[in-house]
């Protein structure tokens, strides 16, 4: 008893430590200066990174807020687009469904550059660049496939029989939706979510190629001052980067328990 | 929420041109200035400029941009890019897709590497630079070329840079001012020394320095790319870069990747030199707390290689009329000096084209601890060579340095 | 079919549209440098390059051994984890914070720690272990590629530890319990019950995983060497140089690197027949 108790210390503080850490650093990296070999500490402390922040010449705000507006509206269509498709894809046989599979995964698996500038192109000739319509339909690439893979998965614990049985005791559609296959699929639904909001939260390359720079959101932001060396300034960006997803993460938590 | 709205509504108007005839390159010369003045009241000028500095985001976002309000009710909208490399891709999809007017730049900041290209692939609009009533100030080299490259009026002259190594006077109390002298300070003190590896841009200027010292600082440099002295001169280079490896940091087997690994390793003692193509970098550093108060800046007695960067017009810029009035303001005296005060960067603009007052304010530019004297830094200007020497020894370095 | 039309517009129309684009750029259609007939030979010349393939070589052992131990942690962090929500619930929330970490943010916490001057070389320092950095193994930047591996466990253990958390969620505990009543040890609780309901999932994640590291760019450029780097560090080198030659020879490596990903979970996914929406897969 007493090993597995040291085990699961070790297990908890290992996983504590992997998570809080990078925080930590980022956060003591944020007010740091003068930090060098071998001080264990920095020599000195200043708040210049967090007043760059919250002066309006950084443009933090409305980067935040565009960021979060494309974010969302990501997160949405990927869900309605994905919801359907998840569902065909765990109930039904059709024939090329191995072949649409793979499709769905092409853009997962493909690396960014290969389609990056054909889509910029494709983009410029439908008039999409520089807008943040372009900009999230641009995110949908890679959301929409993650957010399907995952769904599958919840659908597949589904059994479509439920479904007919409330209808069969009088259910309409959307009281069959809101009591039996929303519960049923929620913790799913959540964790597809997220990621669909995390993956949007984070893109860089396409996000530059169709947003041009005249849809600015925090990753170009972090991505120019992690380039130009200011160490505080990206520290400080990056925790701002972690606060949205780690609140989110909050709410995902309880749908990884067993008793969930 | 209302700040998402806003942000759209503003996309909305800045993202959307009216239908307006644009100035054409040719009727540049036939129109006045005040008539350029004129026509770009009023309109949204979007700049594409490289934002991973908080003094200068600082300083555009607020003087800059002010400035141009008051004085030309011309809106200055940033477009921070990472690297002028995404500009120049972009600016190519754009004409490959076919879009000739209404594009999304109207100003682009360029450097002779980053010109060659746009200019090799017809991505600029021009020439205009010399209708600039500003340019006058600036010196004759500064207009014809930029990395050997003619410039022809596609580009105007901005801000200057030019290439300074640090050391720290609590190491060191000499630094090896020549590549000789190099050579033997890293025998002597192997894992000691290190550059950033090519193709970025400032370990690309190291090797230069090479090749030069080799080349006997040629003028020849500067007029086209010379295969016969380019011969001569690069095996001597390859084999003092060869010579020095096994004293490198981590005896050559890798280097580091950004100039920000060099500059930590620097800061740590984990290398003696760091190496920058600004003059004020290491200051800089100091004022932020990233380098030791006792680094200082110094550059080799021969010279050290310094260029200009250039502030050019995309070809399918949708607004060039407020761009070339944007651009006359920011290489004027004024803006040029509030520059250099605000960043202190070197002073661009000769002396000697200045009124008194100009010069003596000029004279005045404050100067960070660790920042040579703008006489000193111009006592030992070098010119870039021409930009074919730049991608041949990058090449030979990856064959024959790097691969070894 | 409806059901996958609205799915299948933003794959097809999107995405194929655009990789169909870069296939043209790449095969002899680059206007800027003149090229307007049909041509393989940016593709041949990438094959034949010695860089090509040796960066081919390093770019599957890194992706391959960083996506086994990441497998692996993840398990065993997706586990420890289940057993200890009980008492620790924000464990669920901490487990995911990598995640959300950006790469590029990874990699320089990582060189700030791991590096030879980096936090653990001082604390090394101040235990009195080394006197200078150089005495530091070299962790980062290095031969063997440690530190991209590092990154990597770091980043994507936790993404398959939540895939498998949510798989173990989802079958409950019952079987293990069933298992636990008929007298099975510990260790034949995972092997026969636990480990083959989360094996399809976490093998899926995998291939994930690998494709994303195959590709990636950003964390094998701060932490890797500049010669050989991995696959993404070359094509991005080529797509940012100021040759405009090398444009279309970056492409045609992005198409290669895209083909040869694709080819191998195609193999994947006929070698082990998966059956989509019969087992509790991620796919």
């Amino acid at each position: 008893m007493t090993t597995r108790r040291i085990t699961a210390g070790i297990a908890v503080a290992v996983t504590a430590t992997a998570a809080i850490f990078p925080i930590a650093l980022l956060a003591v990296w944020s007010f740091a200066q003068r930090w060098f070999w071998p001080d264990l500490l920095p020599r000195g402390w200043s708040t210049r990174a967090w007043l760059y922040l919250a002066s309006p010449a950084s443009a933090i705000s409305p980067a935040i807020a565009t960021s979060l507006w494309i974010a969302i509206v990501v997160t949405v269509i990927s869900i309605a687009v994905a919801l359907p498709a998840a569902r065909a894809l765990a109930w039904y046989d059709f024939p090329g469904k191995r072949a649409f599979f793979f499709l769905l995964l092409l853009p997962v698996i493909a690396p960014p550059l290969a389609s990056a500038m054909g889509v910029h192109g494709l983009f410029l000739r439908f008039g999409l660049t520089e807008t943040v319509s372009g900009v999230i339909l641009v995110h949908l690439i890679p959301a929409v496939p993650y957010t399907i893979l995952m769904l599958t998965g919840s659908f597949t614990r589904f059994d479509p029989d439920w479904e007919a049985q409330a209808r069969t005791l009088g259910a309409g559609t959307l009281s069959v939706w809101r009591y039996v296959t929303l519960p049923a699929i929620a913790p799913g639904l959540a964790i597809a979510a997220v990621f669909a909001f995390l993956i949007s939260w984070s893109q860089y390359l396409f996000t530059v190629l169709i947003g041009g720079g005249q849809v600015l959101t925090l990753p170009l932001i972090l991505v120019s001052f992690q380039r130009g060396g200011d160490e505080a300034i990206t520290a400080a960006l990056a925790l701002v980067f972690l606060a949205p997803t780690v609140a989110a993460f909050a709410v995902t938590a309880k749908y990884l328990r067993n008793d969930a | 929420m209302r700040s998402v709205l806003t942000i759209m509504v503003l996309c909305a108007t800045a993202c959307t041109h009216a239908d307006r005839p644009r100035i054409t390159p040719a009727e540049l010369r036939t129109t006045t200035w005040d008539k350029i003045t004129q026509r770009a009241k009023g309109t949204t000028v979007n700049f594409a400029m490289w934002a991973g500095d908080e003094e200068r985001n600082r300083y555009f976002r607020s003087t800059i941009a002010e400035t141009l309000l008051r004085q030309y009710n011309i809106n200055l909208h940033l477009v921070p890019i990472a690297d002028t490399a995404d500009a120049i891709n972009k600016m190519l999809n754009e004409k490959g897709a076919g879009k000739s007017h209404d594009g999304s730049l109207d100003m682009v900041w360029v450097n002779g590497e980053n010109f060659r290209t746009a200019k090799q692939a017809n991505l600029l609009w021009g020439p205009f630079a010399e209708a600039l009533p500003n340019i006058r100030f600036y010196d004759a080299e500064s207009r014809a070329r930029d990395f050997g490259t003619s410039i022809e009026g596609y580009e105007a002259p901005w801000q200057k840079a030019q290439f300074v190594m640090a050391y720290d006077t609590a190491r060191a109390a000499e630094p090896p001012r020549s590549i000789d002298a190099l050579q033997a300070w890293i025998k002597a003190h192997p894992g000691r020394f290190t550059y950033v590896a090519p193709p970025d841009f400032t370990g690309s200027a190291f090797l230069r320095h090479i090749l030069l010292h080799f080349g006997g600082y040629s003028p020849r440099f500067q007029s086209g790319f010379d295969a016969q002295l380019y011969k001569e001169s690069a095996e001597a280079t390859i084999q003092y870069l060869t010579g020095i490896k096994p004293y490198l940091w981590r005896r050559g087997e890798t280097y580091p990747a950004t100039l920000k690994d060099l500059d930590r390793l620097f800061a740590n003692n984990e290398v003696d030199f760091a190496m920058s193509y600004g003059p004020s970098f290491a200051s800089t550093r100091i004022a932020r707390g990233e380098f030791p108060s006792t680094v200082r800046t110094f550059v080799f007695d021969r010279g050290t290689i310094g260029n200009y960067s250039y502030l050019a017009i995309p070809f399918n810029a949708a607004n060039p009329e407020g761009a070339l009035v944007a651009i006359n303001h920011l290489i004027s005296v004024e803006q040029a000096l509030g520059l250099s005060r605000a960043l202190e960067n070197p002073f661009p603009i000769p002396l000697g084209s200045l009124s008194p007052e100009d010069r003596q304010k000029a004279q005045a530019l404050p100067r960070g601890p660790a920042t040579l004297s703008n006489e000193e830094l111009a006592a030992h200007f070098a010119n870039e060579p021409d930009a074919g020497y730049l991608t041949r020894l990058e090449q030979d370095w990856l064959e024959k340095v790097l691969r070894q | 079919m409806l059901l996958l039309a609205p799915a299948s517009l933003v794959l097809l129309g999107l995405f194929a549209g655009g990789v169909f684009l870069a296939v043209v750029q790449s095969t002899g259609f680059f206007a800027p440098i003149g090229e307007h007939a049909f041509t393989l030979t940016h593709y041949s010349a990438m094959l034949l390059n010695r860089e090509f393939q040796l960066s081919l070589f390093l770019t599957i052992t890194v992706a391959a051994i960083s996506t086994v131990l990441s497998a692996a942690t993840g398990v065993g962090l997706a586990l420890s984890v289940r057993r200890l929500t009980g008492r620790w619930p924000l464990l669920n929330a901490l487990v995911q914070v990598p995640i959300a970490v950006p790469h590029i943010v990874m990699a320089v916490l990582l060189l700030n720690v791991i590096s030879q001057s980096g936090l653990v070389a001082r604390i090394a320092y101040a235990a009195g272990l080394l006197a200078t950095p150089n005495e530091f193994p070299v962790l980062v930047n290095d031969r063997y590629s440690i530190g991209i591996v590092a990154a990597y466990v770091l980043k994507e253990s936790p993404f398959i530890a939540v895939v498998a958390l949510a798989m173990l969620a989802r079958i409950g505990g019952e079987y293990e319990a069933l298992a636990a009543t008929l007298g099975a040890s510990r260790w034949q609780r995972f092997r026969y019950v636990t480990f083959p309901m989360l094996a399809p999932a976490v093998v899926s994640s995998s291939v994930i995983v690998f494709a994303f590291i195959f590709g990636a760019f950003e964390v094998p450029f701060l932490l890797g060497r500049p010669y050989p780097s991995m696959l993404g560090v070359v094509a991005q080198r080529r797509f940012t140089s100021i040759d405009l030659t090398e444009r279309p020879d970056a492409i045609a490596l992005s198409v290669l690197m895209a083909i040869i990903t694709a080819a191998s979970v195609w193999a994947y996914l006929k070698f082990t027949r998966v059956q989509i929406g019969e087992r509790p897969t991620l796919f």
